[in-house]
């Protein structure tokens, strides 16, 4: 008999490990337990001019992880992900290729590509291979290219919390049934632009990193984490080998400050209790905490507040920091912590925060207190359950739990109702006279109409400024307030095809042009992916769920799918679901380069935007009194692995997608009346996706297009999709029931929902 | 003051931390809740000094940074010492 309990088990069958410990688990494991540390004098950045110049490099050449071109942080996380993949005994035939897909944490993306391209550029001879590795939603495409993976692909990009949020969504879809395993966890590279940007924040150590001990700053590091992430009943199907359960997880907003964490801690508190509750424990059955324990004085003295206030009850808990070994690896620490915890509970044995001297100890003491900071000296104890904190960037923050053996999860998903009931939107919609596409116009009467003052917004690039707007203008339109009483309760979800890529670009030409010690720390913390969604949460005061989805075009349906999830899963009432793309003269040169801004059968009119939707439960929406402009009742994400850059090939994941948000809707395809398309003027996806049409819907519904109103905006343009598709049902005298929306984004991954008319 | 360092000032100001030209005043509080500096912007502003007139600010007190007109006067005390 099919078992409620264990079908939402989710268990871990497979690790891989690359860093600056080893070239695989047992090589980490073996130096982690020992106390050896990774930390080196730098080689691949030149840090001849700074004040630090420690690293935790992997020694291994690109060459040497895998035999792709691909960009570093895609090397190192295929690397990771054969190892797991081969210890989880994964075959072919073992795994539906449909249910088996890849979830990446990165922080920096391809920014080593981008290093080479204006390096090469400088001297006249940048290659446009290039311009493909630059994005971060090349990396888990990359990966289910080379594993023939073809089950829903995701990046998620929110700095230093992403490794550990990528474990957390790949559970939540596993147990949601909407697939059997993932390769879960991040990976990110040694880079220039993070040595530069965490030099001029002056936030690197002079020396190796010293966690919860002198505090005076990290050590960057690279490397990728895997997991395989499997549901308990296929794993024991197949008789797979199982480490250890995976519990509840938690992702909380500080909706404080861009870099520095909540002084009081309130975030990670927020994350972590999250957690605990999700997993059904108290604070006093957590044996260890793999902390996040940067080393900053800021992180380690609100990370020592956060544990003393929620676990100062518990005689047993062990917490050290595994970044006074591996360094700080960004988008990868959580799910590199990830593996050396799921060790740790398998094990028995607890890797140490290393670089204590004798006369460190004393001091120790006094700021552990009851709590056992392991020094130094592994620790070997009976873990049944552990911890692993990440905090990062933008005030996001994700705690997940892992248990020896099985335990029963409260099970707090639901089926509301989830409607759109709002919707914000900046989008360009007339060519700029320069002929570089369509580029929307943002004045300070747009910050005014919201009340954000200059001192705000004069700190926002232009991919925060679009999202901001867009977000601000979405809750005014669902005529939401937020306040203490629900600031909880919502949470983001952003998709982006390209980032902050502008702000990435200029940063690193002038690391290029003045050197790693010339880095802007102005401008470096809008580096980052998640930057957009911090801004936002502080400016908005929303303190729940906070993730960006890095993942071509269709990242703005994606971000609907994720947020619908998120209210289902009972984390919150209301999400805010975006997609964001700038279009700048950086966006339009490198899209140019790629021959995609051609008057041909290639090109297209590049835009740019954000479109913010509310998405509201059903019971939230009717104790608010909101307008009800449509339900959402039926989401889908696939993927049919192509090279990044393409979409040939691929159309299989298409029709997927639009028969499984059909199917999830309850209704069969000839129910929809029309659908919002993602043509954009390529004519060979145009072709491809009119004859999946073609082929689906003999009903020949009505064929939409937002993209001729704002061009390519890419995931604004997704959103907007379905915005559309939302206004027009919203019309008291719409003749349609069902509007399907979907999007398509490069290596092959789709999205697509369903909207009834509420 | 030197009107010619601080206009440089300004337009460094203007370029590197996305104060509105128009909204920046020689006398503009920098870090009150007009134009809302903060320790990042001010990690900036020494490096913008140092690499325009060669002049350091690192430790300098806290008072040398409150306006465009008395970063000039640090600037002109400081150059070429």
């Amino acid at each position: 008999m099919h078992n409620m309990a264990n079908s939402r088990r989710c268990v871990v069958t497979g690790l891989g490990l690359i860093c600056a410990l080893g070239e695989n688990t047992d090589q980490c494991w073996s130096a982690a337990i020992n106390g050896v540390t990774g930390i080196r004098e730098v080689k691949s950045v030149d840090a001849s001019e700074c004040y630090a110049n420690m690293g935790a490099e992997v020694s291994a050449p690109n060459g040497e992880l895998s035999h792709e071109d691909y960009d570093r942080a895609s090397l190192l996380c295929i690397k990771a992900a054969g190892e797991a993949l081969a210890d989880a005994g994964y075959t072919k035939n073992s795994f539906d290729d449909k249910r088996i897909g890849v979830i990446v944490g990165n922080c920096v993306g391809g920014a080593a590509s981008i290093d080479v391209y204006y390096t090469d550029k400088k001297n006249g001879c940048e290659k446009a291979s290039d311009i493909l590795k630059m994005p971060a939603a090349a990396i888990a495409n990359n990966v289910a290219m080379h594993f023939g993976l073809n089950g829903a692909t995701a990046n998620i990009v929110n700095a230093c919390a992403a490794g550990t949020m990528s474990l957390a969504y790949a559970c939540d879809l596993i147990r949601s049934g909407k697939a059997d395993a993932f390769v879960a966890g991040g990976s990110d590279s040694f880079t220039s632009l993070a040595f530069a940007g965490f030099h001029a924040l002056h936030a690197l150590a002079a020396g190796p990193c010293s966690p919860f001990n002198q505090s005076n700053g990290i050590t960057l590091g690279e490397g990728a984490g895997i997991l395989i992430v499997e549901s308990y009943e296929h794993a024991v199907k197949r008789g797979a080998k199982i480490y250890c359960e995976i519990l509840g997880s938690g992702v909380s907003s500080d909706a404080h400050h861009i870099t520095a964490p909540r002084p009081d801690g309130e975030g990670q508190m927020s994350a972590i209790k999250r957690a605990v509750k999700n997993s059904g424990l108290s604070f006093t059955d957590i044996d260890y905490i793999n902390a996040h324990g940067t080393g900053t004085a800021k992180n380690d003295e609100a990370e020592f507040l956060s544990l003393h206030t929620l676990f100062d009850g518990n005689d047993h808990v062990s917490v050290s920091s595994t970044k006074s070994m591996t360094g700080h690896c960004l988008g990868a620490a959580g799910s590199i912590e990830a593996v050396l915890t799921v060790k740790a509970v398998c094990e028995d044995t607890l890797p140490p925060t290393i670089g204590y001297a004798d006369e460190h100890l004393d001091t120790l003491k006094e700021k552990a207190g009851d709590i056992d900071f392991i020094a130094n000296t592994k620790r070997e104890k009976k873990v049944n359950y552990a911890v692993s904190n990440s905090f990062a960037f933008g005030g996001n923050n994700a705690s997940i739990v892992f248990a020896k053996n099985e335990h029963a999860i409260p099970d707090s998903t639901n089926k509301l109702r989830i409607y759109i009931t709002g919707i914000g939107e900046l989008c360009g919609t007339a060519e700029t006279e320069d002929g570089k596409g369509m580029r929307a116009d943002i004045t300070s009467d747009d910050y005014k109409e919201h009340g954000i003052k200059m001192a705000f917004y004069r700190k926002l690039d232009r991919f925060s400024q679009l999202q901001l707007i867009s977000g601000m203008r979405a809750l005014a339109d669902a005529n939401i307030t937020v306040d203490e009483t629900n600031e909880n309760d919502i949470g983001i979800i952003i998709g982006t095809a390209d980032g902050p890529l502008t702000e990435i670009v200029n940063f690193q030409k002038t690391v290029i042009e003045n050197g790693t010690a010339n880095g802007s720390a102005f401008s470096f913390p809008n580096t980052v992916y998640n930057a957009a969604g911090g801004y936002f949460s502080i400016f908005a005061g929303i303190k729940g769920y906070n993730v960006t989805v890095a993942n071509g075009i269709q990242a703005g349906i994606q971000s609907i799918c994720y947020a619908a999830d998120v209210i289902h899963n009972g984390e919150e009432s209301i999400m805010v679901a975006t997609g964001t793309d700038e279009n700048t003269d950086v966006t339009y040169e490198l899209y140019e380069k790629l021959g995609y801004t051609a008057k041909d059968d290639k090109g297209f009119t590049l835009g740019e935007g954000s479109v913010s939707l509310i998405l509201e439960s059903e019971e939230s929406a009717n104790k608010r009194g909101a307008k009800k402009l449509c339900e959402i009742v039926g989401t889908s994400m696939t993927h049919k692995a192509v090279e990044f850059g393409s979409l040939i090939g691929s159309e299989d994941a298409l029709k997927r997608a639009v028969t499984e948000a059909c199917a999830e809707a309850g209704i069969s395809v000839g129910d929809i009346d029309a659908v919002c398309g993602f043509a954009n003027g390529n004519k060979a996806l145009d072709d491809m996706e009119a004859a999946v049409y073609s082929e689906l819907f003999a009903n020949k519904p009505v064929i939409i297009n937002v993209r001729n109103d704002i061009g390519e905006a890419r995931a604004a343009a997704a959103t907007k999709q379905v915005a559309h598709a939302a206004e027009l049902l919203g019309e008291a005298d719409c003749k349609y029931t069902y509007i399907l929306a979907a999007a398509a984004g490069v290596g092959g991954s789709y999205s697509a929902v369903v909207l009834k008319k509420a | 003051m030197n009107i010619e360092i601080a206009e440089k000032i300004k337009a460094m100001l203007v370029e590197n931390l996305r104060i509105p030209a128009d909204e920046l005043e020689f006398t503009s509080e920098l870090f009150g809740d007009d134009i809302g500096l903060d320790s990042i912007d001010s990690i900036e502003i020494i490096a913008g000094i140092d690499s325009l007139f060669g002049v350091q600010m690192t430790g300098a007190a806290r008072e040398h940074f409150q306006t465009i007109e008395s970063l000039t006067a640090y600037v002109e005390a400081n150059m070429g010492a």
